[in-house]
């Protein structure tokens, strides 16, 4: 029998206002995988835009703790996560399930180099809120060879950008690298004899840039989970919010990018 | 061969005149501007309209010419 007619019943669903979009498929972005790796600052901000919008499996890696100077842009943290130095990934995925109503988000306290091959797999989409080059390396490689697509973020100061790979076409992250990129990567690590020592840079940040590309980055997904390439970006989008100037760039893909050779 | 093109800084609006040989790189172009600059240690990328110009690529092999105005903009690393 069907279910009568009740008013106001449209106010009770939660997804009302979603399925009012007539080209979100919730139903995929409601069964999607999507791991999210990082969850400092922009992990905050994509895992709350991700919750709340239906996204329900999710996996947060992180290896790292809150510290005092993460408050003043990340929704999750409290003073007493980083009194006590709690770990990322578990606060993401607790703030998760209270302001979700479906998610199920699972806390993997690791970094991202020592999640197998196996996990990667198992995800539909990884979303990218790294803040070194070469998690960004490592993610963006692994994410190709096993065709999965990756929407990786960045941000300084007022300054952001949202790359968007979809293998086995077009560019990687990768592909849009050079010489500066390798010479960061390689200051962040110097190693000494037996020691390596990881320089951790103190980047500028503040969070009305970091929620315009975790806005972008997660809009980015729902475009692909509900099956939409037509409007997802091809590359890279860039925002600089001091001269307010935001557009779309091209990278060309790089038929000597080793994240190419090692798919192939 | 030499050309001489003008590079913008995306972050100040300020440009500079280089004069180069065909066979430079996009990465040379780059490391030289940031340095004129001042800039602090970190990713830099060139563009030629809408395209990030590969790093290891020629002046030729990318498409550079006399007059070419590219575009210097920093590929911010945080999250």
């Amino acid at each position: 029998m069907e279910e009568p007619l009740r008013i106001g019943a449209q106010d009770d669903e939660v997804f009302d206002r979603s399925r009012r979009i007539g080209w979100l498929d919730l139903e995929s972005i409601f069964n999607a995988r999507v791991m999210m790796v990082g969850a400092g600052a922009l992990g905050n901000e994509v895992g709350k835009n991700l919750a709340l919008s239906g996204f329900r499996r999710l996996t947060i890696v992180d290896m790292d703790h809150v510290v005092g100077s993460n408050l003043n842009r990340c929704l999750f943290f409290t003073k007493e996560d980083a009194r006590r130095g709690a770990k990322k990934a578990e606060v993401v995925a607790r703030g998760i399930s209270k302001i979700s109503t479906i998610a199920d988000p699972i806390a993997l306290d690791t970094r991202i180099e020592e999640v197998p091959d196996s996990v990667l797999r198992e995800q539909d989409l990884i979303l990218g809120c790294l803040d070194n080059i070469q998690a960004r390396i490592h993610v963006n490689s692994h994410a190709y060879s096993l065709g999965k697509a990756y929407i990786d973020g960045g941000m300084e100061g007022f300054v952001g950008r949202v790359t968007v790979v979809k293998p086995p076409h077009g560019a990687c992250l990768q592909c849009g690298m050079n010489r500066s990129h390798a010479k960061v990567a390689e200051m962040r690590f110097s190693c000494t004899g037996k020691d390596v020592v990881f320089h951790e840079p103190r980047l500028a940040a503040e969070i009305t840039t970091t929620s315009i590309i975790s806005a972008i980055m997660v809009r980015e997904a729902l475009k692909i989970v509900s099956g939409r390439p037509d409007m997802s970006l091809s590359n890279a989008f860039y925002y600089d919010g001091q001269r307010n100037v935001s557009e779309e760039i091209e990278i060309p893909l790089d038929p000597r990018c080793p994240a190419h050779s090692r798919a192939d | 061969m030499t050309v001489r093109i003008k590079v913008k800084n995306a972050e100040t609006g300020a440009t500079v005149e280089m004069e180069l040989e065909v066979e430079n790189t996009i990465d040379e172009v780059i490391e030289s501007a940031a340095t004129f600059w001042s800039k602090d240690m970190g990713a830099y990328v060139l563009r030629k309209g809408k395209k990030v110009l590969r790093g290891g690529g020629s002046l030729t092999e990318s498409g550079i010419r006399a007059d070419d105005v590219l575009e210097l903009i920093p590929d911010p690393e945080g999250g």
